[in-house]
């Protein structure tokens, strides 16, 4: 906790004999992040072991199958990998034969289902002309008109003028086929164009348009019943294969993993050296396991620069190290929201279980309403329960921390989706509460003559409240000054951790030495202006000239936490405003107004579930990224990758 | 002689519900300026940082903390607003 899990560096170095065993271990133990050899001097890069361009191609054709067969990954029961090795090759075979064919078959039969409706477009603007398609073209001494004309034109006046020897058809779509004589064709376009004629093509086909048509789609449904059949055969194919493909992509990823591995050595004539970090805890487990599997054949040490620890000299290799967090269960899954930012250095304090404190608190104290929590909280335990995959377990995990807190907080505020719980003060007229007999009970008087109640009324004590934000803000933010004085003492001793990092917490105490000389709750300023001027020139002389642009920052820093009352009352006016609503069309009796009251109360109310989700959870993140983070925290790390593979579909 | 008292009385009623009202509006108008005033400033960054991001998906918590830094501008009106009202 606090801190990454410590890294040693560690070499194996062995003859070429043994490469394979070792390379073995290794991704069994799936301990080691391996760090590829780029130099060229003595050494080159180690060539993949035999074998791997077959099963390289065998991965791809199955990956090929699989997406064709649209095979999605279920959680299933892994089965024996000696199995389905043993069996690869021959059910591969068996199966390409069984997919090939009918991938075939199913292109065969698309590409007819599209001819056909190609065809079907083209002849249905013809529809209800009683003339074959035959008859339309070829003519000598004829000319054939085809096309559309403006709605609603009249063409068989002006047509009857030139000549009498036409023969006109219209078309249900208003398409019309006009057949003139020759001699007449030129006199003929132009009375068409008046009428903004647009030509069609005459399809090359033979028979009358409206049979055409129904053949052609009497045969386009007997395709498409073909496609069906054929596509419950490839889903029969798929069901009786998908556990095969699954279990076998994932042997055949591990075999190229560990046959491409050593790609990532440095190898001479005979001998390999693979060079990659691992977590101090597993360094005994995994020498011994190397040197049992090569009969002490492959000579494993921690590199010079072993541990890398505390001393002066790896202080550049601060990025290098790959970083793995170290996290009891409880805390895991706010890596997430780590990650999200950057993940630590490895000399970095690593602020996950202090986020894991501060992000659901604030969280809480912004929300704070036992309605709102309880709906949260079903929604995250469902979804966690339904969505799988690390992401969504984290995200879902940390929104039920979140609102166990705002449960405690609206118990806290007595609030229940925006009404209160318990009624008014006594003396003191307000709403009646939810819980009847459930009265207010004065605890204190706060700032400004506000009288601190239980359950708290947010919305009634502003001031008081708005001073215990910023209290928190200070406390928070001092939090982030301590953690900072730890990481710059780690990295450049102790007198640049107090000029930087103790600079700005004696700087805040001047600040509230002024601030209370000037209003008098000691005597002068004089101690306050003393003490702030220290800080001055200590944080001058630790970060230089800019540090004094920034002295205005920590006071927006502090005031930013403000927002910790400010987001919570605009989402209680939010589900103020839906009650008030609700309540004022909500008639007497029951009546289709009730309904509509039910509908503006739900639909309000899953509008302001979902912001509650979104705007406590956004501003209690940003506190974290930008009031606490910014105080410490560099970040950056390398992400720990070990080599090795993550069974899901097989076991050995 | 009793015109000018209702008169008065009116205008001392009216003067306590003006100021009242000029409270109140300028607690709005310091909510809603600042909240111009951030939005101005969000919205350069938001856009600069959706990009980066989508190119890059690891600045997405460098690019959320830049867009959200003049959020405090906003903030700092709402706490005027609150004084205003008290």
């Amino acid at each position: 906790m606090l801190k990454p899990k410590q890294m040693s560096r560690v070499l194996f170095v062995g003859h070429k004999d043994v490469l394979e065993p070792t390379i073995g271990v290794l991704h069994d133990l799936h301990v080691v992040h391996l760090e590829e050899y780029t130099g060229e001097e003595y050494f080159s890069i180690g060539k993949p072991l035999a074998g791997v361009e077959q099963d390289s191609k065998r991965l791809l054709k199955l990956r090929s199958i699989a997406s064709f067969l649209g095979i999605k990954k279920p959680y299933i029961k892994p089965t024996s990998a000696e199995k389905v090795s043993s069996e690869l090759e021959e059910k591969l075979d068996e199966l390409e034969f069984a997919v090939s064919e009918k991938l075939k078959k199913k292109s065969e039969i698309e590409a007819k289902i599209k001819d056909a409706e190609t065809n079907i477009h083209e002849i249905k603007v013809f529809s209800g002309i009683p003339v074959n398609f035959d008859l339309c073209s070829g003519y000598e001494t004829l000319q054939v008109f085809a096309g559309t004309i403006k709605k609603g034109a009249e063409i068989e006046a002006g047509l009857s003028r030139i000549t009498t020897d036409y023969q006109l058809y219209v078309g249900d779509t208003g398409t019309i086929v006009l057949f003139v004589l020759a001699k007449h064709a030129d006199v003929v376009a132009e009375l068409l164009n008046e009428s903004l004629f647009n030509e069609v093509k005459i399809p090359a086909m033979s028979g009358v348009p409206d049979e055409l048509l129904n053949e052609l789609e009497t045969q386009r449904d007997m395709f498409v019943k073909d496609l069906d059949s054929l596509s419950s055969e490839i889903d029969s194919v798929k069901t009786q294969y998908e556990e095969f493909i699954l279990a076998s992509e994932e042997l055949l990823s591990i075999e190229t993993q560990k046959k491409e591995a050593p790609l990532f050595f440095a190898t001479s004539e005979h001998a390999f050296a693979i060079d990659g970090w691992v977590p101090d805890d597993e360094f005994e487990t995994l020498k011994s396991r190397v040197e049992e599997a090569t009969d002490n054949r492959v000579h494993v040490t921690r590199s010079d620069r072993a541990t890398v620890g505390a001393d002066e000299g790896d202080k550049a290799d601060d990025a290098n190290v790959p970083i793995e967090y170290d996290n009891p269960k409880i805390v895991k899954p706010m890596e997430a929201v780590m990650n999200l930012y950057a993940r630590p250095r490895y000399h970095e304090i690593d602020p996950t279980a202090l986020v894991f404190i501060a992000f659901p608190l604030f969280y809480g104290l912004i929300l704070g309403d036992i309605g709102y929590a309880l709906i949260l909280l079903a929604i995250s335990f469902y979804g966690r329960s339904k969505l799988h995959g690390e992401g969504w377990n984290s995200l879902f995990t940390v929104l039920i921390y979140c609102n166990i807190v705002t449960l405690f907080f609206g118990i806290l505020y007595g609030e229940f989706l925006g009404f209160p719980l318990a009624g008014p003060l006594a003396g003191h007229v307000g709403h009646q509460g939810l819980i009847p007999g459930w009265h207010t009970i004065l605890l204190f008087q706060g700032i400004g003559g506000e009288l601190v109640t239980y359950p708290i009324h947010r919305t009634h004590i502003i001031t008081t409240l708005l001073v215990l934000t910023l209290v928190i803000g200070v406390v928070h933010i001092n939090i982030g000054f301590i953690a900072g004085f730890v990481n710059v003492l780690k990295k450049h001793g102790m007198k640049a951790a107090i000029l930087e990092k103790g600079g700005w917490m004696v700087l805040q105490l001047g600040a509230f030495m002024l601030l209370f000389g000037a209003v008098g709750v000691i005597p002068s300023i004089l101690p306050g202006a003393v003490i702030f001027a220290l800080a001055v020139i200590m944080l001058i002389a630790g970060e230089g000239g800019t540090a004094i642009i920034e002295i205005p920052s920590i006071l927006s820093n502090i005031l930013s936490y403000s927002r910790l009352l400010a987001v919570g009352l605009s989402s209680i006016g939010i589900a103020t405003a839906i009650n008030t609503m609700s309540g004022m069309i909500c008639p007497e009796e029951i009546g289709i107004f009730t309904v509509f009251a039910a509908i503006i109360f739900i639909l309000g109310h899953a509008l302001n579930t979902a912001l509650s989700i979104i705007a406590p959870g956004l501003h209690a993140l940003r506190l974290q990224y930008v009031e606490f983070f910014t105080k410490f925290y560099e970040g950056g790390g390398r992400i720990y990758d070990p080599f090795g593979y993550n069974r899901i579909y097989t076991e050995e | 002689m009793t015109i000018p008292v209702d008169i008065a009385q009116t205008t001392v009623e009216q003067l306590a519900a003006n100021q009242a009202g000029l409270i109140a509006i300028g607690a709005g108008l310091a909510v809603g300026l600042a909240g111009l005033g951030s939005g101005l400033a969000e919205k350069d960054i938001g856009s600069a940082a959706v990009g980066a991001f989508t190119e890059k998906e690891e600045l997405f918590g460098k690019g959320l903390i830049m867009t959200v830094i003049p959020e405090t501008i906003v903030i700092f009106g709402f706490v005027i607003a609150i004084m205003l009202l008290m």
